[in-house]
């Protein structure tokens, strides 16, 4: 597993949340983010870091963790998929 | 009423931010070490398969690649480490307010008063161990005592990422005396030649006599072996202490081999304290110098001035005359240090006399604070004296050393 930089669209609102919205792939593609499930610090055991965990769930009922950790965001992802 | 202090401290701190970032670190021997270029090569903190290897924390880089040729060193990111030390602390607030810290990976907490609302010390203790390693990623060793000195020596004795308790003396007793704060190798010496080797034998030496052994901090040795120690655990973010003295210490990048060289470092050395100083808005009475040659031997000196002062002059001049007058270059010296105490926020009356003036110049003031307003303004190289660059060499690795806080915005040339 490693850590993954992505670009994510996200949505502040008016109470301070940040709220993120679409994750945008390597080859411009807008992944859209239907639910955020929950949000809590969290380290990452398995590809290292620590943030803000974001449980997101994608298209279709797919539930990956997005990590928001000083400014960036990553996600975990198997070697060989990268 | 019996106070509940923990003592909680970070395992490795340096190596498991690092460790945390790059989890391929987690098996092989690694360490974070200082920068081999400019000889501040030692070792900072280590992994477990390092410490497996004999890599002992404050060696040489040079000595623990002789151990362990396969050691991977780590560049320090020093904005990384208090970054996690904030947010570390920022999880004891939910526990308590009464947080002090102990260095950047270690903090004392007095829970006393929040043991009723979490239930109880083990639900505190069990829940920062878990809450640290799930939501940080770093782990703890939880010392859990009556007093600081014993929670101190608890999280010492706890392994990682576990909490001891120490309830009373007999736990501790047999404990070598060199585990306990405060005792260091060559009071261990002083002790051991007394007698006294473990901690119970150290609670049962009378203050009267520990004091003839130690000097003054006998008393004190005293009072917190047999844990009688009332030193409050101060607020969270109240104010510290004011500073008891402002020094500064270079490790050159070449041995430094002649007067002039010497001149160089103490010019920048001296203008940092003196912008440190004017910051804090204190003056100091007294200057000493601190000289490691390169063989590591160091020795200091100290000078107490008639009249206190804020000159950046004052210090150079009598760290000068200390050094001209205790030390020759038999040897070349590898780091110089000055430290200014005795430090008041008012400047002293000075009697003047037929013979003798008053050495503190309003002139020279204002020259200095003329100097650092500008360095504030446009950085730290916008304005120097001549005498810091008469060696390239030297004067970069000098100037990199002593920027002060407000200086820090240098604009690139």
């Amino acid at each position: 597993m490693i850590r993954k930089y992505v670009d994510v669209i996200c949505l502040n609102d008016k109470g301070g949340n940040v709220k993120p919205l679409f994750l945008i792939w390597d080859d411009d593609r807008k992944v859209p983010i239907k639910k955020v499930k929950e949000i809590c610090p969290r380290a990452s055991l398995k590809v290292g870091g620590s943030g803000l965990r974001y449980t997101c769930v994608f298209e279709p009922n797919r539930i990956r963790h997005l990590y928001y950790d000083r400014g960036k965001w990553y996600v975990e992802m198997n070697d060989h998929v990268v | 009423m019996k106070r509940t202090i923990l003592h909680c401290d970070l395992n490795c701190f340096f190596a498991s931010v690092e460790m945390l970032y790059h989890p391929e670190y987690r098996n092989i021997p690694m360490a974070v070490g200082g920068d081999r270029k400019n000889r501040h090569g030692i070792i900072l903190a280590k992994n477990v398969p390092a410490k497996e290897k004999g890599i002992k924390t404050a060696e040489t880089i040079v000595d623990a690649l002789k151990k362990c040729p396969e050691l991977i060193i780590v560049d320090p990111d020093y904005a990384s480490y208090e970054y996690f030390s904030e947010k570390v602390r920022s999880l004891y607030y939910e526990y308590t307010d009464r947080i002090e810290p102990f260095g950047i990976d270690e903090c004392w907490l007095d829970i006393t008063e929040s043991i009723s609302y979490f239930g109880s010390v083990e639900k505190i203790v069990n829940d920062l161990l878990r809450r640290v390693k799930e939501e940080i990623g770093l782990t703890l060793s939880i010392g859990v005592s009556f007093s600081k000195t014993f929670a101190k020596l608890g999280s010492d004795l706890a392994k990682e990422d576990c909490s001891y308790y120490i309830d009373s003396l007999d736990e501790i007793g047999n404990i070598p005396v060199g585990r306990f704060l405060f005792v260091g190798p060559s009071s261990v010496s002083i002790l051991n030649a007394y007698g006294i080797f473990t901690i119970r034998q150290l609670a049962d030496t009378p203050a009267e006599r520990l004091e003839k052994i130690m000097g003054k901090s006998g008393k004190t040795l005293h009072r917190y072996a047999n844990g009688i120690d009332d030193d409050c655990v101060s607020l969270f973010g109240s104010s510290y202490d004011p500073a008891k003295s402002i020094s500064n210490c270079i490790t050159s990048s070449r041995d430094l081999r002649d007067l002039d060289d010497v001149k160089i470092v103490l010019t920048a050395i001296s203008q940092n304290i003196a912008s440190r100083l004017r910051e804090s808005g204190s003056y100091y009475h007294t200057v000493h110098l601190f000289v490691r040659d390169n063989k590591l031997k160091v020795r200091t000196f100290q000078k107490r001035l008639k009249e206190n002062s804020d000159l950046g002059k004052d210090i150079y001049n009598n760290a000068l005359i200390l050094f001209e007058t205790h030390c020759d270059f038999r040897i070349p010296y590898r780091s110089i240090g000055v430290a200014v105490t005795g430090l008041s926020e008012n400047k002293d009356a000075f009697q003047t006399s037929f013979f003798e003036n008053s050495s503190y110049s309003l002139k020279e003031r204002k020259q200095e604070t003329a100097i650092m307003e500008i360095r504030r303004r446009f950085g730290r190289n916008s304005i120097d004296l001549l005498r810091a660059y008469e060696d390239d060499t030297l004067s970069k690795t000098v100037l990199k050393n002593t920027v002060s806080h407000t200086e820090r915005q240098d604009r690139p040339k």
